[in-house]
């Protein structure tokens, strides 16, 4: 059997040198879908990835260690208890998990009212710790105007330019901070603006405030207590990994209802359909490119079986099956995918490794801030390698090719060995 | 003459037998009966031409014997196995171990060299190379072929490229070799080398030769000569071979 397969791995690889016009014409289709295919998805992934960072950066992690109404209910009531967040702070430094995470910051979020002399409007305030944070969040670099929040600052407020232009405040303005206490009660607090930020998300410019985390816990009468301890991960693909360890970590708090976990995918249900949305896109174009890159080798491979009718015939008159006849097309037709697909997918990594090194600027196509679902888009997209990616960019290209082998092969397989062997033929 | 190798052919059994074997193509206006109910038994080590004008059905049968196409009806035994009960899978087999097959032109694979041509279906069978070169190194010596092991069948003459036919044909030690018009592309020097050829294997190797000819050559060297009419068997006579002139 393996001196067989040898013999028809050695015939298809000379049959392909034989046409070597034919089979560079072939491989070419290939080549340069394979290209596209990896270049593509790459810069999908990098867009993606880039999206999610900046949405989880801004918003509250890949993934949200939370009490588990707190997503709801949005209350202090609904913070993690002492308990819980030891826990879950061990389970973030254990080996598992510690060498994804980026970073992890407590945070106290309430939903309240800001307001100074000019008015009042509804914010979402972020009890932080600011060193930590600056290592977090990317809304420090978004400055506009003053600093960002330091490790001795009391009572500071970080807020955006939209919230910022309605309540009229500048940098040293005094702001009142709104939100029920951990007693039912309504509290306010007196901060001063230090800082105001420009996301570029009209959503977070106008109701994300930060302030102290000390500041926030006396305030709401919570002491150290957190809502959310958000966790930053090197890479968003990391998340089902880390997340399941996490599940089984911190399967005593889950199991007692005092800790969730919830993935930015949860977290941020706009986002994720937009990716699956883009996703989808990426996907039915490469298929409608890849249906056509196939339909030209089904024609090629066909016309190269026609054409070797004769030969096809003397083979099965030799002994061969008909079936071992069409697993020749089959392997002549994978060699060939297999062989362009390698160098598509070589080509399509070059062609994305001098994007990935500055990114692709297509910031001359608009002239604003572009964001949805809270991401600000990146004008200049860099792309992402994957070696998942590379595998099964090959995977789908052989299959591509092994698919649009099959009727050639068939027609070979089929083939009436008395009509092909005539001599006038 | 160097010494012969071992036949395939059974002495127990015919080397081809058929009875009543009709094939009729189904073509409009109305079908065409292309072999009408041939009866006939071929021993083993025969030398049998079958002739008979264009269209008489020579090589349907010849193509109906190695089940490279099955009859409409009738029953065709190759070395006792009933070709007509088998399935194209055990076809192929009976083609690879018990039939070698040579046809008038466009033999050779293109991408193989002439001993890799030769030596095609005994690579299929998986033999080992020494046992291969075994078999068919003599061959090449033997039909003068020596020295051309490598080089692929353009780089041949057509003279040539049927003797490599002929070593793929017999190589394998089969019970019978069909050979459909060996000779028709030849000019006549290469004819009478490729008979002469064939007939010393025959007696060498004690294969039996089924030939389907209108070339005078081969029937006055054939040992039997069966004339087809219009599909059916004419005349069935021995004769007393003559050499090639």
């Amino acid at each position: 059997m393996t001196a067989r397969i040898n013999l028809m791995i050695r015939l298809a690889l000379r049959n392909l040198l034989r046409q070597v016009r034919r089979s560079i014409l072939t491989a070419l289709a290939l080549i340069i879908g394979g290209a596209l295919l990896m270049f593509s998805v790459s810069l999908g992934d990098g867009t993606h990835e880039d999206w999610i960072e900046s949405a989880v950066r801004m918003g509250s992690g890949h993934i949200a260690l939370q009490a588990p109404g707190f997503y709801q209910s949005r209350k202090i009531d609904d913070r993690l208890s002492e308990q819980a967040r030891r826990a879950a702070e061990e389970a973030l430094r254990s080996l598992e998990v510690a060498r994804h995470v980026v970073n992890a910051v407590p945070r106290l979020t309430t939903d309240g009212l800001a307001s100074s002399p000019n008015g009042a409007r509804p914010a979402q305030i972020m009890g932080v710790d600011p060193v930590a944070e600056v290592g977090y969040s990317i809304l420090d670099d978004k400055l506009a105007e003053g600093r960002y929040l330091e490790s001795d600052d009391r009572l500071a407020a970080y807020v955006g330019t939209g919230l910022a232009e309605a309540l009229q405040l500048r940098v040293g303005a005094r702001l009142v901070v709104t939100a029920q206490d951990s007693d039912g009660e309504i509290a306010g607090q007196l901060v001063r603006v230090v800082g105001i930020f420009k996301s570029g998300v009209p959503e977070i410019d106008q109701a994300v405030i930060h302030i102290p985390l000390t500041t926030a816990g006396s305030w709401l009468g919570v002491g150290d207590d957190i809502t959310t301890l958000a966790v930053l991960l090197d890479s968003s693909y990391r998340m089902s990994e880390v997340t399941s360890v996490l599940r089984r970590l911190l399967a005593g708090p889950i199991g007692d209802g005092e800790l969730a976990l919830l993935g930015w995918r949860e977290a941020m249900p706009e986002l994720d359909a937009a990716v699956k949305v883009d996703n989808l896109g990426n996907y039915m174009f490469q298929g409608v490119t890849f249906g056509i890159i196939a339909l030209a080798i089904v024609n090629t491979i066909l016309m190269a079986v026609l054409h070797r009718r004769r030969e096809f015939g003397l083979l099965q008159a030799m002994g061969l099956s008909p079936r071992e006849t069409g697993a020749l097309v089959l392997i002549e037709g994978v060699i060939l995918t297999a062989l362009s697909g390698l160098v598509g997918i070589g080509l399509g990594i070059f062609v994305t490794w001098l994007f990935w090194r500055n990114g692709l600027d297509i910031s001359f196509t608009w002239d604003a801030d572009w964001s949805f679902s809270g991401v600000v888009l990146d004008p200049i997209i860099v792309p992402m390698f994957r070696l998942s990616r590379i595998a099964q960019g090959l995977v789908f290209i052989l299959f591509i090719g092994a698919i649009a082998s099959l009727y050639p092969a068939y027609r070979a397989a089929r083939i009436d060995v008395a009509e092909a062997m005539k001599f006038d033929r | 003459m160097t010494e012969p190798l071992p036949g395939n052919s059974s002495p127990r059994h015919p080397a081809v037998r058929t009875e009543d074997v009709w094939k009729i193509f189904e073509q409009e206006p109305e079908d065409v009966p292309a072999v009408r109910g041939v009866t006939l038994t071929i021993e083993p080590g025969e030398f049998v031409a079958m002739a008979g004008p264009s269209g008489s059905g020579k090589t349907t049968l010849l193509n109906l014997i190695g089940g490279l196409t099955r009859p409409t009806r009738g029953k065709v035994w190759v070395a006792g196995r009933d070709v007509t009960a088998m399935s194209n899978r055990e076809l192929a087999r009976l083609r690879l171990e018990h039939v070698g097959f040579v046809f008038q032109a466009y033999n050779l694979l293109p991408v193989l060299t002439a001993l890799e041509n030769a030596e095609f279906p005994l690579l299929l069978r998986g033999m080992d190379d020494a046992e291969r070169a075994k078999r068919v190194g003599p061959l090449f010596e033997r039909t003068g072929l020596e020295g051309l092991e490598d080089r692929r069948p353009g780089k041949l003459s057509g003279g040539q490229q049927q003797r490599v036919a002929v070593i793929r044909a017999v190589a394998g030690s089969p019970a019978l070799v069909l050979a459909d018009e060996p000779t028709a592309n030849l000019d006549s020097v290469a004819s009478e080398q490729l008979l002469e050829m064939m007939e010393e294997l025959n007696h060498g190797l004690g294969t039996t030769f089924v030939f389907a000819t209108h070339d005078p050559r081969v029937m006055e060297m054939s040992h039997r000569l069966i004339r087809l009419v219009d599909g059916a068997v004419a005349s069935d006579e021995p004769r007393e071979p003559h050499p090639p002139r």
